[in-house]
C-alpha cells in the first residue's frame, strides 16, 4: 500500500512534463516541417504579467469569407485556406469546417459570422521580447511605422498548426532592428 | 473547538488543576477529548510555508519574464524544465519520508511544484511564441496540480485549486462555449476535491477556511454556469436576468440542503458557509418576490427555467438532496429551500399567477418565520434569531409597498424595531440559562 502513492506521484510526475513536451514536440514539427507564410500585421508593446514584455501581433486580415458548403457558428475552430498575393504576402482564402485534403491551412477560431464572412481569432497574438528590447520597440514604432512597409509576421504553417517564428521590417528581423538601436 | 482552541484548553489544564479547579482524572479526560494533533501545521507555519513557496514560483516567472534573448531555444527549455524537475525530486522524498515530515514541509513541497508545473508550461509558451488564452492555460494548470493536493494533503494547493476552478468558470462564459469547456463541468471540477467534500469521513475534519473558500468557489463556479446555461439558451449575453435569478434560487437551494454528516450537523452555523451562504440568497430572492410587481418577472423566469437542462440539473440535484434532508429531520433547512418551490405552486393560478404569486410568498415567509422560531421552543433545532428578523422584513417591506403615510410608516418601524430588540433580548437570556443551569 506505500508503494501506491509514490506510483501515483509517479504518474502525476509524467503528466507535468507530458504536457509541455507535447506542445514542445508539435511546435518543433511546425518549425522544422512547415511552410513559411509571411503576413501583414501591426506589433504594439504590452506586458503580460507572467510571461513578460511582448508584442501583440494582430495580423491586418481578421475577416475572411466562409466556404460555401460550411456552416460555422461563434467560438467554433475552422480551417483557413491559404493563398499568396501578387506582392508576396499570404492572406487567408476562405473558411472550412473541415481540414482540406491538401495544401496549406491555418486552424483558427471563429469570433462571429454574418453574411457569408467570419471574424477570425488567429493562433497566435504574441511575439515576446527581451526587457532590455520592449521599451526600444515603443520607440521605433512611433518613428517608423507610418510608413507603408508595416511589419510582417513570418509563421511556420504544418497540417494547421501555426508558429510565429519571426517578425521582419523592410526584409529585416525586427529583433536585430532593436539589438542594433539599444547596442 | 478548533484546533487552537484545542491547544489553549492543554495549556490551561495544569494551572486548573494546581488551583484544584478540575481533578487529575477529569484533566487527563479533557486531553484525551480534546486532542492536540501536532502533525497539523499551525496556521502561521502553513502560511509561512505557502508564502515561502508562492515567492520562490513568483521569483521563478519574474526571471522567466525577463526572456533570455542570448541563450538558445534548447537552454531556454532546459530552464523551464529544471525548476520543475527539482520541485518533483523534493516532493517525492517528502512524500517518501511520510508522516515523519512536518507538515508545513509538506505543504511548501505541494505549492512549489505546483508554481514550477505553472512556470514551466508559461515558458514553453512564451518560447515558441503562442498567445493562448489564461483559461485555457489555467485549466491545464489546475488540473495537473489537482493531484498533489491527494497525495500531499496540501491545504494550500487546495485553496488555489478551488479559487483556479472559480475563476476558470467565470472566464469560460462566453456565449458559444461547447458544454464541456464552458463553466457547467464546474460541478465536475468541485467532484476533484471528493475526499475534501463535507459530510464525508475524512481522518481529519475540513478547516473552517477551507470550508469557506469552498463555499465561496461553489458560489462564483455556479453561478457562472447559470449565467452560461441562460446565455446560451436565449443565444444572447444581455438580458433575462430573471431567469438567471431564478437559477440561482435552485442553486442555492442545492448548496443549502447539500447532505451532512451527523457531527457537521450539530457543528455551529460558522462552520457551514454552504448553508449560511444559501439562507442568505433564498431570504433575498423570497423578500424580493412579495412585492407585487415582481410577480410577471418570476412567471417569465420559471416558465423559461423549465425550458433549460441546466435547471432540470439543479432541480434533481436539490430533490436528493431535500430527501436525505427529510431523512436526517433538517427541518429549518428543508423549511427556508422551499421557498423555490411558491412560484411552482403560484403557477397553478394560470394567468393570474404573477398577481397571486407575490401574496404567496407573502404568506409563505410568514409561516416560514413563526415555523423558525417555533422550532427552536419545541425542543428542536430551529433559528429564532432569523425567524424574527425574517418576520421584521416582511413587514418593513410590506410597509414600503404601502400607502400610508409616512408618520405611520415612521411609528411602525419604531414598534418593529422595539420588538425585535426585545425578542433578541429575550432569546440571548433562554440561553444564557440553558447553557447556566440555575442549581
Amino acid at each position: 500500500m506505500k508503494a501506491l502513492p509514490l506510483i501515483l506521484f509517479a504518474l502525476i510526475s509524467l503528466a507535468q512534463w507530458a504536457v509541455p513536451l507535447s506542445q514542445i514536440f508539435r511546435y518543433e514539427q511546425t518549425l522544422s516541417k512547415g511552410t513559411l507564410i509571411r503576413l501583414k500585421c501591426s506589433a504594439p508593446d504590452p506586458y503580460d504579467p507572467l510571461r513578460g514584455r511582448y508584442l501583440a501581433v494582430r495580423p491586418d486580415q481578421d475577416d475572411v469569407a466562409i466556404a460555401k458548403s460550411a456552416k460555422l457558428h461563434r467560438g467554433q475552430h475552422a480551417y483557413a485556406t491559404l493563398k499568396t498575393g501578387t506582392d508576396g504576402l499570404t492572406v487567408l482564402d476562405e473558411l472550412q469546417a473541415e481540414p482540406p485534403a491538401s495544401g496549406d491551412f491555418v486552424r483558427v477560431t471563429v469570433r462571429w459570422e454574418s453574411e457569408g464572412k467570419a471574424h477570425i481569432e488567429w493562433p497566435f497574438d504574441r511575439f515576446y521580447l527581451n526587457e532590455a528590447l520592449a521599451p526600444e520597440a515603443d520607440k521605433w514604432f512611433a518613428e517608423s511605422i507610418r510608413g507603408s512597409k508595416g511589419v510582417i509576421a513570418e509563421v511556420r504553417v504544418h497540417h494547421g498548426t501555426a508558429v510565429l517564428e519571426n517578425l521582419t521590417f523592410d526584409g529585416k528581423s525586427f529583433r536585430e532592428i532593436l539589438k542594433q538601436r539599444v547596442n | 473547538m478548533n484546533a487552537s482552541h484545542h491547544r489553549w484548553l492543554h495549556d490551561q489544564l495544569p494551572q486548573w488543576e494546581r488551583d484544584s479547579l478540575v481533578t487529575a482524572e477529569n484533566a487527563a479526560m479533557l486531553r484525551h477529548r480534546h486532542p492536540v494533533d501536532d502533525s497539523q501545521p499551525g496556521v502561521a507555519q502553513l502560511i509561512m510555508g505557502a508564502l515561502g513557496a508562492l515567492l520562490i514560483g513568483a521569483g521563478l516567472i519574474a526571471v522567466i519574464g525577463y526572456n533570455w534573448d542570448d541563450f538558445t531555444r534548447p537552454v531556454r527549455l532546459l530552464f523551464a524544465f529544471l525548476p520543475l524537475l527539482s520541485s518533483q525530486v523534493f516532493s517525492s522524498i517528502v512524500l517518501r519520508k511520510g508522516d515523519s515530515v512536518a507538515a508545513w514541509v509538506r505543504e511548501t513541497a505541494a505549492m512549489l511544484q505546483t508554481m514550477a508545473t505553472g512556470a514551466c508550461i508559461a515558458l514553453v509558451s512564451q518560447i515558441y511564441h503562442l498567445g493562448g488564452q489564461w483559461p485555457d492555460f489555467l485549466f491545464a494548470w489546475l488540473l495537473l496540480s489537482l493531484p498533489l493536493v491527494w497525495l500531499l494533503r496540501s491545504t494550500s494547493v487546495a485553496i488555489f485549486y478551488l479559487i483556479a476552478i472559480a475563476e476558470w468558470s467565470i472566464h469560460q462564459c462566453d456565449l458559444g462555449k461547447v458544454w464541456h469547456h464552458s463553466p457547467l463541468i464546474y460541478p465536475l471540477l468541485l467532484l476533484g476535491l471528493f475526499p475534501f467534500w463535507p459530510g464525508l469521513r475524512l481522518d481529519k475534519p475540513l478547516s473552517v477556511t477551507l470550508r469557506w473558500i469552498m463555499a465561496w468557489s461553489a458560489v462564483f463556479g455556479l453561478g457562472a454556469a447559470a449565467y452560461f446555461a441562460t446565455q446560451q439558451h436565449f443565444d444572447r449575453s444581455w438580458g433575462h436576468e430573471e431567469v438567471f435569478f431564478a437559477l440561482g434560487a435552485f442553486t442555492a437551494a442545492a448548496i443549502t440542503l447539500f447532505p451532512l454528516s451527523p457531527n457537521a450537523l450539530a457543528a455551529p452555523s460558522r462552520h457551514k458557509p454552504q448553508i449560511v451562504l444559501g439562507f442568505l440568497y433564498l431570504l433575498v430572492f423570497g423578500i424580493t418576490n412579495t412585492f407585487l410587481e415582481s410577480g410577471d418577472d418570476i412567471v417569465k423566469g420559471y416558465a423559461a427555467a423549465a425550458k433549460m437542462p441546466w435547471a432540470w440539473v439543479l432541480i434533481a440535484a436539490a430533490a436528493m438532496f431535500a430527501f436525505q434532508a427529510l431523512r436526517t429531520h433538517r427541518w429549518a433547512v428543508l423549511a427556508v429551500s422551499s421557498i423555490t418551490l411558491v412560484p411552482l405552486v403560484g403557477l397553478v393560478f394560470g394567468t393570474n399567477a404573477s398577481a397571486a404569486i407575490p401574496w404567496l410568498m407573502t404568506l409563505h415567509l410568514l409561516a416560514l418565520g413563526i415555523t423558525l422560531i417555533v422550532l427552536e421552543f419545541s425542543g428542536r433545532r430551529g433559528a429564532p434569531r432569523l425567524g424574527a428578523a425574517l418576520l421584521s422584513i416582511l413587514l418593513i417591506a410590506r410597509m414600503c409597498e404601502s400607502d400610508l403615510s409616512l408618520l405611520a410608516k415612521g411609528l411602525a418601524f419604531i414598534v418593529i424595531g422595539v420588538a425585535f430588540l426585545i425578542f433578541n433580548m429575550f432569546m440571548g437570556r433562554l440561553k444564557a440559562r440553558l447553557t447556566h443551569p440555575q442549581p
